[in-house]
């Protein structure tokens, strides 16, 4: 039996959390994700957890990357400039394949910029943000349904990869309240072992090496430094370098088909609007005052690793408008992978689009 | 038990020189195969450690090893004294 | 001693320099981890980034070479989320007195059961010999090339107004009081601290006239002084020399620990 209730994004980030089986939440109140922080502060130690308020978000990643090597699912959640915080020990995670999950409740930037008010502008800071080459997966709810949906699902995702996760949701998902129903169980699916005989960082063919977490008597050295498959420092060879970057990347890149998450609306149509997030919900408006089949939609629930073959479900697409709730970051990996026009369509300031505002585009680009 | 200096880990910085309060170990003079100047032994069956700790069963001492950086300095066990025969030409 | 198989010893020798003190430190480490009797598979040995941090990479069991200065804060997630592991923190001067300052302190303040061993050498090891929050004042280095200029943090104190629970200060060169003191870090619940100042005879002593290792270390042994020593000094009213440091165990008390074993 499942339940039903009625709240905000941010506590069902927290639910969601909760069912997939989190245990350890290292976080620093920050607006406008503080109440996943606190619900995790009610809820994780009578789920027999730890819930743990970290001097900075320095080490609020810092000991959420520690307590997934102990083999706990881990999270923490921040917005802009705590993200900015995190961006080093970020980069660590990929660079050890540490499972672990960021949530992160979007503001308008830059600095601390507008506190109380939604943006979409950290989508290329979670992918690119650390310095180096990595990849990550970056999840985009646009209902609270969604946001609990999504965080069960960034866990598995993070597990399965040994990648960092990221829930980008922001302050109107987050405070927006809504009907949620709250599953008695989700499935979950933890990293696969590290296999008797193999190597620390040996992987297969997916490039995705077995989990050994302390404790299980593998002696496993995590280093930050570019390593070999032992998980030792080997930080001249550029062979080994090469090695290990490229399988980074190409263990979450070449899985695009597999990470992949997107809703396609009206595929024959001409005009086709790109979203992630919230601006989907403006869209969906739009498309209800117009019930014929001119306008598609293409909804993305993974945005990285971007799966630029759902660009082409649209065999029609003569045009494609992306609004997002920045200058325009996703706009330009749509204008990398198509030879349509693609109309960016950023809004700053903490608004979503007007449906006036996408229908005006909507009739410019027709 | 005796003494040994593993020539594959030592820097040569000497500090075993310095601590030891018998003065077992000397400055070396030649270089080794790595470059390395390693201090040798001088008298090593002099080491307390290298008598007693079978019969008291603990390491006694042990400064040099403990106060070597580069972990070269340990006791490994000595064959039991074997007699055997020599024969002398004249 | 030693427990000889708590070395990786496919990694050996390791990269210190000729005569640096941070080997000693691991061997005053492994042979209180021997005394304690600890198992392999529920040791967590963690460190940031440094000459310090790379001693993890030496020790055979589960280790976390992490970013430079959070090495307190991935340690206190491993501890907190499994408190039945024995965790020790490898860290240096400038990893935690500088940039893990915040981290430092606020993990004495936590009290969370762990040992953090200190290997201070006054200096920025690793990136060349720059100065470091411990660098003496008038030291040289090559980013103090006139002296350095700013007062020194006693990392031991700080740990002790902070709040640690066992604080304790020795050199590379007392290696049996130093050794008995990181056992007595690691029995002791809560937050242990223990600074062991070690030679760095090639980015600090080559600057400071120090240049051999016996230099360096009788420059160190002539600077320590005994806290009872210090103490009695200063009851009798007779002058306590300027650039000595105190060695011994600073406080051992039983504040509210955070993440002892259950």
């Amino acid at each position: 039996m499942s339940r039903v209730e009625f709240m905000q994004g941010n506590a069902a980030c927290a639910e969601g959390a909760l069912a997939a089986g989190c245990r350890f939440f290292g976080g620093y109140p920050i607006t406008p994700s503080t109440e996943i922080a606190e619900a995790m502060a009610r809820r994780l130690p009578k789920a027999g957890g730890v819930f743990i308020s970290m001097e900075d978000e320095l080490a609020s990643i810092a000991a959420v990357i520690g307590a997934a090597w102990t083999g706990v699912r881990a999270m923490t959640a921040t917005s802009g400039p705590g993200f900015s915080l995190m961006m080093e020990n970020i980069g660590y995670a990929a660079m050890t394949e540490t499972p672990c999950v960021i949530v992160n409740v979007q503001r308008g930037g830059p600095s601390t910029g507008q506190p109380t008010r939604a943006a979409q502008g950290d989508m290329l800071q979670c992918r690119f943000g650390s310095h180096g080459d990595y990849s990550i997966i970056a999840l985009t709810p646009n209902s609270v349904q969604e946001t609990f949906d999504l965080t069960a699902k960034a866990f598995d995702l993070a597990d399965r990869f040994r990648v960092p996760t990221f829930l980008m949701t922001d302050e109107i998902v987050g405070h927006m309240r809504e009907r949620v129903t709250i599953p008695d169980a989700v499935d979950i699916t933890r990293s696969s072992p590290l296999a008797e005989g193999s190597l620390p960082f040996e992987a297969g063919d997916d490039g995705i090496p077995g989990f050994a977490p302390f404790g299980s008597g593998r002696a496993v050295h995590v280093t930050g430094l570019t390593h070999d498959e032992r998980g030792y420092p080997d930080t001249t060879d550029p062979a080994a370098h090469d090695r290990l970057v490229r399988r980074l990347v190409a263990k979450v890149e070449s899985a695009r088909r597999a990470i992949a998450d997107y809703e396609v609306t009206n595929p024959d149509a001409g005009t086709v609007f790109v979203t992630y997030g919230p601006p989907s919900r403006t869209v969906e408006q739009v498309m209800r005052d117009y019930p014929d089949d001119a306008v598609g939609h293409l909804r993305l629930r993974v945005v990285w690793p971007f799966p630029e073959f759902a660009l082409h479900e649209f065999p029609n697409a003569e045009t494609y408008i992306v609004p997002e709730l920045n200058m325009g970051q996703v706009v330009r990996e749509v204008e990398r992978h198509v030879d349509q026009p693609v109309v960016p369509l950023g809004k700053i300031g903490g608004e979503l689009h007007t449906p006036a505002e996408l229908v005006r585009a909507l009739e410019a680009h027709r | 038990m005796k003494l040994v200096i593993d020539e594959s880990r030592c820097k040569g910085c000497n500090l075993c020189v310095l601590v030891c309060p018998y003065g077992i170990f000397r400055e070396g003079t030649e270089l080794n195969s790595r470059g390395i100047v390693s201090p040798v032994l001088d008298r090593p069956e002099r080491c307390t450690n290298c008598r007693l700790q079978a019969l008291y069963g603990r390491m006694l001492c042990g400064i040099c090893h403990m106060i070597c950086p580069d972990q070269a300095i340990s006791w490994v066990e000595e064959k039991p004294f074997e007699p055997h025969r020599v024969e002398v030409e004249f | 001693m030693i427990a000889p198989d708590w070395l990786r010893e496919d990694r050996l020798p390791h990269i210190y320099c000729t005569g640096c003190g941070n080997g000693t430190v691991i061997n005053c480490t492994l042979a209180a981890v021997e005394e304690m009797g600890w198992k392999r598979d529920e040791t967590v040995f963690v460190s940031g980034i440094g000459c310090s941090s790379r001693a993890p990479g030496y020790i055979l069991t589960d280790s976390l070479h992490t970013t430079h200065g959070r090495a307190l804060a991935f340690a206190t997630g491993v501890k907190m989320a499994r408190p039945e592991f024995n965790v020790v923190v490898f860290t240096g001067d400038g990893d935690l007195a500088a940039i893990g300052g915040n981290h430092f302190i606020h993990a004495c303040r936590r009290n969370v059961d762990m040992t953090v061993v200190c290997m201070n050498n006054h200096i920025y090891g690793m990136t060349g010999g720059q100065g470091s929050p411990t660098t003496p004042p008038g030291a040289i280095s090559t980013t103090t090339p006139y002296g350095m200029s700013e007062p020194a943090f006693d990392l031991a104190e700080l740990a002790v107004a902070a709040g640690a629970n066992y604080v304790a200060r020795w050199t590379s060169y007392h290696v049996k009081e130093l050794t008995k003191a990181i056992t007595a870090g690691m029995r002791t619940p809560g937050f242990a601290f223990i600074e062991a100042r070690t030679q760095c005879p090639t980015n600090y002593g080559r600057h400071n006239k120090l240049r051999t290792v016996p230099a360096m270390i009788e420059h160190i042994r002539s600077h320590a002084m005994l806290i009872e020593k210090r103490d009695r000094l200063v009851r009798e009213g007779r002058p306590v020399p300027e650039d000595i440091f105190t060695i011994g165990e600073l406080v051992r008390r039983n504040r509210p620990a955070m993440g002892v074993r259950r």
